[in-house]
């Protein structure tokens, strides 16, 4: 199936280099404080505070393990929705032993929503009528931040940084090469004011209620989207990639994402969900462990054989 | 592949004697705060054939609760209720998708959730933890409480028949339909999904992922305090919980599911006091227990006992 037929639009360049040139301008000053309470005797933890564009102060939980020597570290990029957590909710929390974890809580998130406190629903569409106000564009770069932090701590095997989200590991691996390998599953920036058309669901029905309240604003909204769609992306990134598709027939299946994925400008594996998180979830922490010379993956006790 | 065979796992769960009691006491003090709902039309979640309002009313402890109600425009007589109760670290959903169906669809946010956050805000992680060490401060009294009055704010609406009102969630959600099905004999329909808030002291040993890793966390830190929290969350666990409940209820999990160890979902399940209750068992499936064949199940079973 054939999606999205909007095109890159003028200044996409210009437009990311500005917003990258106004992050390094800004010192990220970051303030690092152990978090006993979710230290083990194999990681220990800390909050993290820095500085991005705005300027904005935004959150990030970093975890340590034990011992000597570089580890490969794993970037949480955060989904839709206002918690952010140490290691996802169900994955192991034994990946703590061997990768350095740093999970980002954007500007509107908890720990990260003084003075902007996102509202869920109403985060996607914030701002969404220019580029220059739309939320996301700060959002970008405060993933950029986060990953700036984390590939500076002496820490991380620079050459094994994998960047783990939805839509934001991609965007972020673009405009950040530090990043080896990342791991996405696109869901909202993916010819988006297109795929809004197509459903009722939310998150992607935010920008329905906004265009049904506001139908003048269509041209801006698309014209704003089409900054953040991955498609424009892609090129740019130069990390092995593990893109996780819908199943066969739903909006993002293999068939729609695979335009995009023939641009990656680096190697791509396309992985079609079983709708099992289970299924999905071995599958990703085996191709990691693969990716980052592991021992083996890293699963919880009711996803091991 | 089933580890183990979850369905004869034993729980080490004790139900306290006295759990009766100190539910019917809260539920008591609960109903003599008034409701006091404000219900605010949302002209920019409407659609030509929803409507959706954003609602707040009052619950334990004088804290106010936001929500969203969604009703079909277009409809013949009086519709049945559906409570929809929302994940652990989820937003609560507009529930336009239920509305569509024909229900009149409440979905709450409890304290600490988004919107129902400034008299009481223990944050994620946090909640589940939060006054663990006494059942009369711990979190989910008043969070299990807020989700009930959602059946108070259904059963004002005149819209709504109150002989036809259900409940359903997933994870948390889970574990609040059994909650409230528990404390709610309004309830007519229960769907529970990958019941959380099940055999919480059992998980801590089944699996070490959050959001149960949260309270290892906290017993690693406060090793002293293991007792008090083990007696505290006794007369919180659906597994305790279960006996009240009479009305027909299905129950789903996965077998692989890491977050809500399956081992607690049929604990629960099998201390569920109504006959009329069936399991849902998915091999090869995790926390997602199958929700995307689910979802039609769960859409029947409603739909049958209810009649949108």
């Amino acid at each position: 199936m054939t999606i999205g037929n909007g095109e890159k639009p003028d200044g996409f360049e210009t437009y990311w280099e500005d917003t990258l040139a106004e992050l390094a301008a800004l010192p990220a000053a970051p303030e690092v404080a152990e978090l006993p309470l979710r230290s083990t005797d194999f990681a220990t933890a800390y909050t993290v505070r820095l500085t991005s564009i705005g300027p904005y102060r935004i959150f990030g939980y970093l975890s340590i393990p034990k011992g000597d020597g570089l580890f490969p570290a794993r970037y949480y990029l955060p989904r839709y929705g206002s918690v952010v957590d140490l290691v996802p909710q169900g994955t192991a929390n034994g990946q703590r032993r061997d990768c350095v974890i740093f999970s980002v809580a954007v500007r509107g998130q908890r720990l990260a929503d003084q003075p902007y406190a996102a509202s869920f629903p109403g985060l996607l569409t914030d701002g969404i009528a220019d580029p220059s106000s739309y939320v996301y564009r700060g959002i970008v770069a405060d993933c950029c931040r986060g990953l700036e932090y984390l590939a500076g701590r002496e820490e991380v095997d620079a050459e094994r940084i994998v960047a783990i989200g939805a839509d934001l590991s991609l965007t972020t691996a673009a405009l950040a090469p530090r990043i080896s390998h990342v791991v996405s599953s696109p869901s909202l920036s993916y010819t988006a004011a297109d795929l809004a058309t197509r459903t009722e669901a939310y998150p992607l029905e935010e920008i329905n209620d906004y265009l049904r309240l506001y139908p003048s604003h269509e041209e801006r909204v698309r014209r704003t989207l089409s900054y953040f769609d991955l498609r424009w992306f892609a090129p740019k990134v130069t990390a092995t990639t593990l893109l996780v598709a819908g199943s066969d027939g739903e909006a993002l299946d293999a068939a729609a994402l695979n335009p995009m994925a023939e641009s990656l400008g680096g190697e791509c594996e396309v992985y079609k969900s079983t709708h099992s998180g289970f299924r999905d979830g071995v599958f990703t922490e085996e191709w990691l462990a693969r990716q980052l010379g592991m021992p083996g993956p890293s699963l919880p006790p009711h996803w091991q054989p | 592949m089933p580890r183990l065979a979850a369905d004869k796992y034993v729980s080490n769960v004790r139900r306290p004697d006295d759990i009766d009691e100190f539910w019917d006491d809260v539920l008591a003090e609960t109903a003599q705060i008034p409701l006091d709902p404000e219900v605010v039309h949302s002209p920019l979640r409407s659609t030509p054939q929803i409507d959706v309002f954003e609602v707040f009313y009052t619950s334990l402890d004088n804290v106010r609760i936001a929500g969203w109600y969604a009703v079909p425009k277009e409809r013949n007589g009086p519709l049945p209720g559906l409570l929809q109760v929302p994940g652990y670290n989820m937003e609560p959903p507009i529930p336009k998708n239920w509305a569509r169906k024909g229900y009149a669809a409440f979905s709450v946010a409890p304290r600490g959730k988004l919107r129902s956050n400034r008299q009481f805000n223990p944050g994620y992680p946090g909640l589940l933890t939060y006054g663990m060490v006494d059942r009369n401060t711990y979190s989910y009294r008043g969070f299990y409480m807020d989700a009930c009055r959602g059946v108070d704010f259904l059963l004002g609406r005149d819209e709504v028949d109150g002989d036809r009102i259900g409940v359903t969630g997933h994870s948390q959600g889970g574990g609040l339909t059994i909650s409230t099905a528990a404390f709610r004999p309004e309830i007519k329909a229960a769907a529970a999904g990958a019941p959380y808030l099940c055999g919480y002291m059992d998980s801590i040993d089944l699996t070490d992922a959050y959001p149960y890793q949260e309270i290892a966390d906290y017993l690693r830190t406060n090793p002293g305090s293991r007792q008090q929290v083990e007696d505290t969350l006794a007369y919180f666990d659906g597994i305790n919980l279960a006996p009240r409940i009479q009305c027909p209820i299905i129950v789903s999990v996965g077998l692989q599911d890491s977050t809500c160890p399956p081992e607690t979902g049929f604990a629960m399940f099998n201390a569920i006091a109504s006959a009329d209750k069936k399991m849902y068992a998915y091999d090869g499936h995790g926390h997602d227990a199958n929700n995307a064949q689910q979802g039609a199940v769960i859409d029947a079973f409603l739909a049958s006992h209810l009649h949108p």
